[in-house]
């Protein structure tokens, strides 16, 4: 049992565990000390000065990042020496600190500035000259303003602490301190940098994807969940004129702390392809497709499949890319419509690489966002390790052929030639869906609501931040209409209605909600630990 | 030159003549040189002269300076307590820490590279780039900037023909200030490689310069 | 002796042999009586000799005046890790010079003095973290360490008791910041020079993770004559609160810089016109340092006042530091030596905490601002406000350390700044 410890932060009372520190006490009481060098997930140096904080009976101001609360302390964040503390060392900072503004990526989520404008000086005083390092490629993704450091360290300190690989240093000491790597050597072969660009309070660190893309004023944020691989890091999206600008990692101490891995962040490109199925498109007798409105070409598919009738064997082809809710939909109806094979593809990695100084995250040798999803509802593994092959049988299959989301690349234009009925749900075109009766434009994760199962075996939930191009619609939602329509109930009109119905259809999901998962995640009862082979 | 009753080894002691060696010198003063091979592991760490010699491709750790390295070893507890030592070292034997130094000693101490290059560049001593025969180091601090030192610094440039931080041209001198050398009573000092001569005043300097320069051999 | 002149008033306890080579060779020293304090020392159980020390009232000669025998008593009693005594001999404090002399001419002195220390703390191992320029310094010291070794001074089986004490001398690279405590630390592990946070204290947390003590070289030096002689002997000398003999290391414009052993509480004006002969060329006294330029200057009437110990500085409103008696004559620009002094910080700013690494930087510009004739009144009032905001916001005292001269020298020298600002005036006017 930890032992509890109640102090007074300007004037209000707050019991917090022993060991700790008066800034976290604070944020509990919905202050927020301003401070740089302190990252809950780094060691605190207490060298950046600015969350000096006023203690009762101390001769000093303490440094509230390190200072350990005792019982019955005063605190005041706000009286004239911490203010005066705080303004203080912002006009130190201003001294050498460049006013990039205008040029500035950070600017309108930069520390500095926030604070400046809330507490610091209206006019600075220093008339010399400011010193000058210039602009430094440090390699990889990250550009380095040296006129702008603050020298918070956090960057040295993530590299060293964190990643466990020390690529960044402080050269020189006094004013002449600046970043730097070593020489030539830079940040090649590592594989977090860009979470350094993420911990830099001001513009010295930037991302040289994001350089002068886009103002942060401008952009807006949505809560996701990152797809290139199964340990399910939880994301924010950042979009402005229906474009992902850049993914930015979301704090959650269970999966991936405050951390994301470089080949996460920077692949994004494909979500804004511009080239998508946008119409529902039904084969006619010669062959040529036409677009159709959603309810006439639901009808024409309805009507195919009353046609062929009972005992034909079903197979259908997923992606591990698909949400927990569209491969549930996809999976009862295959149920629904007599049971089949039920196969998805995955493109696998050789090594994990895991963070060091935070090991449960990894980027993970599988791809893919929602492997464990498809295993747990039925689907099985097929094909190599570069989501190549292993659909000879059903692409000769004869009977109904329903392909989700696979974009069957490696796949010929003769695929699914013999099948009496073909359905391709996918957001591209592709040249091996030419023999589908209907394909069907489906939304990618980033345009509609749904979930992922992690590795570990943890539902979380993403959000739509793209509107969906033309009449694409997320795959729990057609393939829902389908099978209510052929039982005759009603279909789930949101993500949420459709995963209770697999929650209750489904053991391994047995009495979870959209409630229960939250903004954090919940943990499946029985994790199915992917075997990585 | 102050009126120094009492022995004050200064340079040359007093008494102008430049072709005595460092035991002439000192005489009673003098308690040898240390061994190239560190001598007792205990004090195997301290570096007591600057090689006017130096090969910037010099092999590291050979013979006597394995030997010498190996001691230092064994006095911390931890492999990185060394790292000054060594670095003391490398620039023993090449007279500056290049970049592929710094590579070499963070191998050897199993160090990352980007470490090594902060700790060299936290710490005055240890020169980036190469320098002078004779690496004139003027104290203009305080103590001795009250008697002078300005001037003394501005003669030693004149007469050794550099700019301040430079080396001259013929590689023989390079002439920085220096802070306090902790020989305030005898102002003003000028450390010279690994000597120290005190109470230099602008009268000294062309002496020294030309006594410097005549010097072929290794010794200071 | 003090070196390189002798007083009649002085007190030679710890400067005895100053000058006397032949002090050096360890026969010279056990043959005048060396090594007995360490081998009384051996005898006693180790919380007696720190005792011995506390009752002698010895405080840290290294500036900050701790009392030595407390700072030991903090160790743990009962070790279950390695405990360390570091000896600071970085000595590079502006004016100072005290350190160099005692390892020059009394290396035993300091060595045996560490080996009562450790004994003390129950540290086996005594790391002497000597600056990187004394060359010469660091090869009489590993003589002396090597000649101890010999003789069974240090190491095992020390004199036969069965203790174990390990001495390395470890060699800095030219960094004042390396003389913090903390900074020493951090140096030692081969790391950057910076200091840290306290809490956690050397004690507890100190080199390599393990309980740690630091003490200067002069406070090591005065050990082994307070085990010999008992605690009470050394207060004899100096005042109630500041007990014992001090080196004052005298320079600047006197007709006799150097180190004088005196007892603490001793005049100031005594020391620059009696001792040190008075001012040279028969100047006026204008200002003086009496601690090394961390501690604020006092004029010519707070020295007339000023008695020479961690009390009596502070009653003229300045502070004893590590006694570096800095004398300055009527002639002296006094905005010049305050600009040097504060490039002196600037250079040597480790550059953690931001007052200290911009502030430094910023101080030093407007001084020579001032100094080359385009300051102004205003820049007075700049540097007053800005050097207060340096005081007691970082984590070690160097920024302190920067507010402190150009603090005392506007307030008690005000004159030598307006004259160089009415200087910009007038040209601007012109």
């Amino acid at each position: 049992m930890a032992k509890f410890v109640t102090l007074t932060i300007d004037g209000q009372k707050v019991s917090v565990p022993q060991g700790t520190t008066i800034l976290e006490a604070a944020r509990k009481v919905g202050k927020h000390v301003p401070h740089y060098c302190y990252h809950p997930g780094m060691s605190s140096p207490a060298m950046c000065r600015l969350c000096l904080v006023e203690v009762e009976g101390a001769p000093k101001s303490m440094p509230s990042c390190v200072t350990t609360v005792t019982e019955d302390q005063v605190v005041r964040t706000d009286s004239e020496q911490a203010v005066g503390n705080r303004q203080g060392v912002l006009e130190f900072y201003l001294v050498n600190h460049p006013l990039d503004c205008p040029i500035c990526d950070m600017s309108g989520e930069c520390d500095l500035q926030d604070y400046v404008h809330e507490e610091g000086r209206v006019h600075g005083r220093s008339e010399e000259p400011k010193r000058v390092f210039g602009r430094d490629d440090f390699g990889g993704d990250v550009l380095f303003y040296g006129d702008r450091c603050v020298m918070c360290t956090r960057c040295v300190r993530f590299m060293n602490e964190v990643e466990q690989d020390q690529r960044l240093t402080v050269v020189e000491r006094g004013n002449r301190s600046v970043i730097d790597t070593f020489f030539e050597e830079g940040l090649e072969g590592t594989h977090w940098h860009g979470n350094i660009v993420d911990v830099c309070p001001v513009g010295a660190l930037v991302s040289k994807d994001f350089l002068y893309k886009a103002r942060a004023w401008d952009l807006e944020h949505t809560p996701s969940i990152c797809p290139s691989c199964s340990q399910g890091c939880n994301i924010e999206l950042h979009t402005r004129d229906n474009l992902i600008q850049r993914i930015k990692p979301r704090e959650n101490l269970e999966v991936n702390g405050w951390w994301m891995c470089d080949y996460g962040r920077h692949n994004y490109g494909w979500i804004n392809r511009g080239v998508r199925i946008e119409d529902p498109l039904v084969q006619g007798l010669d062959r040529a497709t036409e677009p159709m409105k959603w309810r006439d070409a639901l009808d024409q598919l309805l009507q195919r499949v009353e046609l062929i009738g009972e005992g034909i064997g079903i197979k259908a082809v997923a992606t591990p890319f698909a949400s927990n809710e569209d491969l549930g939909a996809l999976a009862e109806l295959v149920d629904v419509l007599g049971g089949g094979d039920m196969v998805y593809r995955s493109s696998c990695t050789e090594e994990e690489i895991v963070l060091k100084g935070f090991p449960t995250l990894a980027r993970r040798k599988d791809l893919a966002p929602n492997t464990n999803g498809a295993e747990l509802l039925g689907f099985t593994r097929v094909g190599d390790d570069e989501a190549r092959g292993g659909l000879d049988d059903i692409a000769t299959h004869d009977g109904v052929l329903i392909v989700l989301g696979d974009r069957l690349s490696d796949q010929s234009e003769d695929f699914g030639q013999q099948a009496k009925l073909f359905l391709y749900l996918g957001d591209e075109q592709s040249p091996a869906a030419s023999n589908a009766h209907f394909v069907f434009p489906l939304t990618t994760f980033a345009e509609q609501e749904g979930s992922f199962t992690n590795i570990a075996g943890r539902v979380q939930r993403f959000s739509p931040a793209l509107e969906a191009p033309g009449m694409a619609r997320p795959g729990w939602l057609i393939l829902g209409v389908l099978t209510a329509e052929l039982n005759n109930r009603d279909a789930p009109r949101t993500a949420a209605e459709s995963f209770f119905g697999l929650a209750n259809r489904i053991e391994a999901f047995a009495g979870l909600t959209y409630e229960d998962i939250g903004d954090a995640g919940a943990v499946l009862n029985e994790t199915l630990v992917l075997s990585e082979s | 030159m102050s009126d120094v009753p009492l022995r004050n080894p200064g340079w040359a002691g007093n008494t102008g003549e430049f072709n005595l060696t460092e035991e002439q010198i000192r005489g009673d003063d003098f308690v040898g040189e240390r061994p190239l091979d560190g001598g007792h592991s205990s004090v195997s760490g301290t570096m007591p002269y600057m090689l006017a010699e130096r090969n910037p491709e010099a092999d590291l750790f050979q013979g006597e300076y394995q030997e010498r390295l190996e001691k230092i070893l064994t006095r911390y507890p931890k492999k990185r307590a060394a790292l000054l030592p060594v670095l003391s070292m490398v620039q023993e034997l090449r007279g500056h820490v290049s970049p592929e130094s710094m590579d070499r000693v963070a191998e050897l101490l199993d160090l990352a590279p980007a470490y090594v290059r902060g700790v060299t560049t936290f710490y005055t001593m240890y020169n980036k780039r190469p320098v002078g025969r004779h690496l004139v180091q003027v104290c203009t601090n305080i103590s001795c900037n009250l008697c002078g030192a300005d001037e003394v610094l501005e003669a030693f440039l004149e007469y050794t023909g550099t700019e301040l931080g430079e080396t001259s041209e013929d590689g023989d001198f390079t002439v920085i200030e220096a802070e306090c050398l902790a020989a305030c009573g005898f102002p003003t000092c000028v450390q010279i490689n690994s000597r120290y001569f005190e109470n230099v005043t602008l009268a000294d300097i062309p002496k020294i310069v030309d006594h410097l320069r005549a010097q072929t051999e290794k010794g200071d | 002796m003090a070196y390189p002149y002798v007083s009649d008033v002085e007190v030679r306890i710890i400067s005895k042999y100053f000058g006397d080579p032949a002090h050096r060779r360890i026969d010279t020293y056990i043959e005048r009586g060396g090594y007995k304090a360490l081998g009384k020392a051996l005898t006693l159980e180790p919380e007696k000799v720190t005792e011995e020390v506390k009752v002698s009232g010895l405080r840290g000669r290294g500036g900050a005046g701790f009392p030595t025998g407390i700072k030991w008593s903090f160790m743990p009693k009962e070790p279950t890790r390695p405990h360390y005594l570091l000896c600071n001999a970085d000595e590079s404090e502006p004016g100072t010079f005290k350190d160099r002399e005692l390892i020059r001419w009394d290396p035993h002195q300091l060595i045996e003095g560490c080996l009562i220390g450790a004994y003390a703390i129950r540290a086996q191992h005594v790391y002497i973290y000597c600056r990187g320029e004394f060359f010469e310094v660091n090869q009489i010291l590993a003589r002396a360490v090597e000649d101890a070794y010999t003789k069974g001074y240090a190491g095992e089986n020390i004199l036969g008791t069965g203790t174990t004490i390990d001495i390395t001398v470890h060699q800095g690279a030219g960094a004042y910041i390396c003389g913090e405590e903390t900074g020493l630390m951090s140096s030692l592990e081969g790391d950057r020079g910076e200091p840290r946070v306290k809490p956690p204290f050397p004690a507890a947390v100190g080199v390599f993770g393990m309980p740690s003590t630091i003490n200067n070289v002069e406070t090591l030096a005065a050990v082994p004559h307070i085990l010999m002689n008992g605690g009470e002997w050394y207060r004899q000398w100096g005042t109630e609160k500041s007990p014992g003999t001090k080196l004052f290391c005298v320079s600047g414009h006197v007709q006799r810089p150097g180190n004088y052993e005196l007892p603490l509480g001793f005049p100031l004006i005594q020391l620059i016109e009696d001792v040190c002969g008075g001012m040279r060329d028969g100047n006026e006294l204008k200002a003086v340092i009496p601690g090394g330029s961390s501690v604020p200057l006092i004029n010519s009437e707070d020295a007339r006042n000023c008695a020479l110990d961690y009390e009596g500085c502070v009653e003229v409103g300045t502070m004893l530091g590590c006694a570096s008696v800095i004398v300055m004559d009527h002639k002296t620009d006094i905005v010049k030596q305050v600009r040097r002094m504060v490039d002196f910080y600037a250079h040597e700013s480790c550059g953690q905490c931001t007052p200290c690494r911009e502030g430094s930087a910023w101080t030093a510009r407007i001084l020579r601002r001032i100094e080359e004739g385009q300051g102004t009144e205003e820049d007075l009032d700049t540097l007053m406000e800005m050097t207060e905001q340096m005081v007691g916001t970082t984590i070690c005292v160097l920024s302190d350390s920067v507010a402190a001269p150009v603090q005392s020298s506007i307030e008690k020298f005000r004159e030598d700044y307006l004259k160089l600002i009415r200087t910009s005036k007038q040209a601007g006017a012109a």
